[in-house]
């Protein structure tokens, strides 16, 4: 058997026994899906509040008596108006109602003004759609008042109407649901670069701390050798992190309330199949980085301190993506981590990808990945790497 | 057979070697000893290939360590001073692991591993994982290693360290039968009384350099004086207690 794959086995099987390695590469990845599983059932359980509603919309209400005309347009668009029996501003504070309406003390003239106040508590993710309704429905009663008013006097409808607006509902929600899923390629780098970690920190740290590398060079075989063999199980490793985390996410998306939330289309088995040529360049280039990493460094804790922030530099791309997704051209796509952001961010909502981006990407972080472990072979020839400090 | 030619070695600006040349030939036992940080594991490290010197060379059966390290590593086995065993593995995977690295498998290399376990009396806990095994079940395991190779020549850094009596003599009898199967046998200490018992030659190290080499005979006529310690003590005098040269040598 080559001397690589005798490297590699040996250090599958040792780490395979690890807990913190183990936990590292099937634990940790559903951490993401939990957590945005989490994410978009609440805030589907919250924005879909009126959606499954039976009947008219009951709306709390002061001094209904007063506004007859627009109690009379809320009950033909299936509204109610609810008379109420305490303090509004107390009842919204403890979560009551979402909002309620105060209607004037006493009734305005035919051509006056209505004064209409709506109490309502905005921090309430939860009043958030009841309060667009009601302002659509406040809105909708006004322009129908000034409209009969100017037809009154004689102007025509087409002049107070100039413009015809027809709301596309799903606008919102749809938006709501592409940031959710903007979301998922931060979590695919943290795995990326979090994946293989304790196997790399073990294999060459903790071979150094110790005493383990001095006899295990002492053999035969070629210093290349070895870390190409500890790099292979990293890699593995981390794979294993990413196919993991993308079946959690697979499943969350097919489990979590989306036609409520008005989610996208989450993206089948096929199209995420996708993510793995992408970020299979990303995953050597981890690992090669956290060799280098453990390489350099003087003892354990020093490599894990390092090792522990390594993934928020790429993440950082990520998370600023969320919310300002860009248009990836040659230049961004060749930048390690960032390029595989975008492209990643493509296949979760299901756009249309360039291969030539997903090409320039990929070979580009493989020579920067070739790079680093160059440094890494230079690191694993030099004497001081094979005795603890 | 080693042979090691006017070595120089430095940390820095710590002269750890400072021009040491000695010869340990086959069928023979040649015991390096000397005080603590005196450089003898930085000389066996040359030896079994993992340190290069800035001067000097060592040859192992006329091969070069520096130049020809593949060669050097197949005809060595070496038992370190930090032993170095992997927590979560069993005593068989190691020695099976290292077999590997050598290029034995299948059904010669088990057979070996059965061999060295009955040789080494490891057969309560070769199934095993080495986390928790005591100073005598890491020291086996380290030793069944460095041998799975069958190699002429054996390096041996303190093999007795932290090990009790019964244990220790069980060693000697090993390090006395390696010389009867016609093996080079180096082995470091600084214990002076167990490389009287064993070595044919002993090479007294001090502050990185020879202070005195020959076989026991050749020390006491040299001296003028007839125990091993006390050739010891003059040889070394003033020198013992150095600081350490070499942080992680003794």
């Amino acid at each position: 058997m080559p001397t690589v794959a005798v490297v590699f086995l040996k250090e599958m099987v040792d780490n395979l026994r690890d807990r913190r390695s183990i936990a590292m590469a099937m634990i940790y990845p559903l951490i993401g899906p939990l957590i945005l599983g989490m994410m978009i059932s609440f805030v589907a359980g919250s924005l879909s509040a009126g959606a499954g509603r039976a009947g008219p919309m009951v709306i709390p209400a002061v001094g209904i008596e007063n506004a007859p005309a627009l109690a009379q347009y809320l009950s033909e668009h299936d509204a109610v108006l609810k008379p109420l029996g305490e303090e509004p501003a107390e009842l919204v504070r403890r979560g009551g109602a979402p909002f309620v309406l105060v209607l004037p003390q006493k009734q305005a003239s035919a051509d006056g003004a209505l004064e209409v106040r709506l109490v309502s508590d905005a921090s309430r993710l939860s009043s958030v759609v009841p309060i667009a309704e009601m302002m659509d429905l406040l809105h909708g009663f006004e322009h129908e008042i000034a409209t009969r008013r100017l037809q009154a006097l004689g102007v025509p409808p087409e002049i107070t109407s100039p413009l015809h607006i027809e709301e596309v509902n799903v606008g919102r929600a749809i938006s709501l649901g592409a940031t959710f899923l903007n979301m998922m390629p931060p979590f695919f780098i943290f795995t990326l670069f979090l994946g293989g970690v304790y196997l790399t920190l073990d294999t060459t740290s903790g071979e150094r701390e110790r005493g383990s590398f001095e006899p295990l060079m002492i053999n035969p075989v070629s210093r290349s050798e070895v870390l190409f063999g500890k790099f292979g199980a990293g890699v593995v490793f981390t794979l294993i992190a990413l196919s993991v985390q993308m079946l959690a996410f697979w499943t969350m998306l097919h489990l979590v309330p989306r036609a409520s939330l008005g989610l996208m289309t989450p993206p089948g088995v096929f199209r995420l199949s996708l993510l793995l040529p992408i970020c299979l360049p990303l995953a050597l280039f981890a690992v090669a980085s956290q060799i280098v990493i453990a390489a350099v460094t003087r003892s354990l804790k020093e490599a894990q301190t390092y090792l522990g922030l390594l993934p928020l530099v790429p993440a950082i791309a990520g998370m600023l993506l969320v919310f300002a997704p860009v248009n990836l051209h040659s230049v961004l796509a060749a930048i390690p981590t960032f390029g595989q952001t975008v492209l990643m961010g493509q296949v979760i909502r299901s756009e249309s990808m360039s291969w030539a981006m997903i090409g320039i990407s990929g070979l580009a972080t493989l020579a920067v990945t070739m790079l680093l472990l160059a440094i890494a072979f230079r690191l694993y020839e030099r004497e001081q790497i094979l005795f603890p400090h | 057979m080693i042979e090691v030619r006017d070595l120089h070695k430095s940390f820095g600006r710590v002269s750890a070697v400072r021009g040491v040349s000695f010869t340990a030939n086959d069928g023979e036992i040649t015991g390096v000893i000397g005080p603590n940080g005196a450089g003898k594991t930085t000389i066996l490290r040359h030896i079994y290939t993992v340190l290069s010197p800035d001067s000097g060379t060592t040859l192992v059966d006329g091969f070069d360590a520096r130049l020809e390290r593949r060669q050097v590593q197949r005809r060595i086995g070496v038992l370190p001073d930090v032993r170095g065993l992997y927590p979560r593995l069993t005593a068989r995977e190691h020695v099976r692991y290292f077999g590997a690295l050598h290029g034995l498998y299948g059904e010669g290399l088990e057979r070996r591993i059965e061999e060295l376990m009955h040789t080494l009396v490891m057969e309560d806990f070769i199934d095993r994982r080495t986390r928790g095994f005591s100073r005598g079940q890491q020291m086996k395991v380290a030793l069944a290693r460095a041998l799975v190779h069958e190699p002429h020549n054996v390096l041996l850094d303190e093999p007795t360290n932290g090990l009790d009596v019964a244990t220790s003599r069980a060693v000697r009898e090993l390090v006395r039968r390696f010389r009867a199967e016609g093996r080079c046998v180096l082995l470091s200490s600084h214990i002076m009384q167990e490389v009287a018992a064993l070595a044919d030659r002993i090479v007294i190290v001090a502050e990185g350099r020879i202070a005195l080499q020959g076989t026991p005979e050749e020390l006491r006529r040299a001296t003028g004086l007839v125990d091993l310690e006390e050739i010891f003590m003059a040889a070394t005098a003033g020198r013992a207690e150095q600081p350490a040269l070499l942080a992680g040598d003794d």
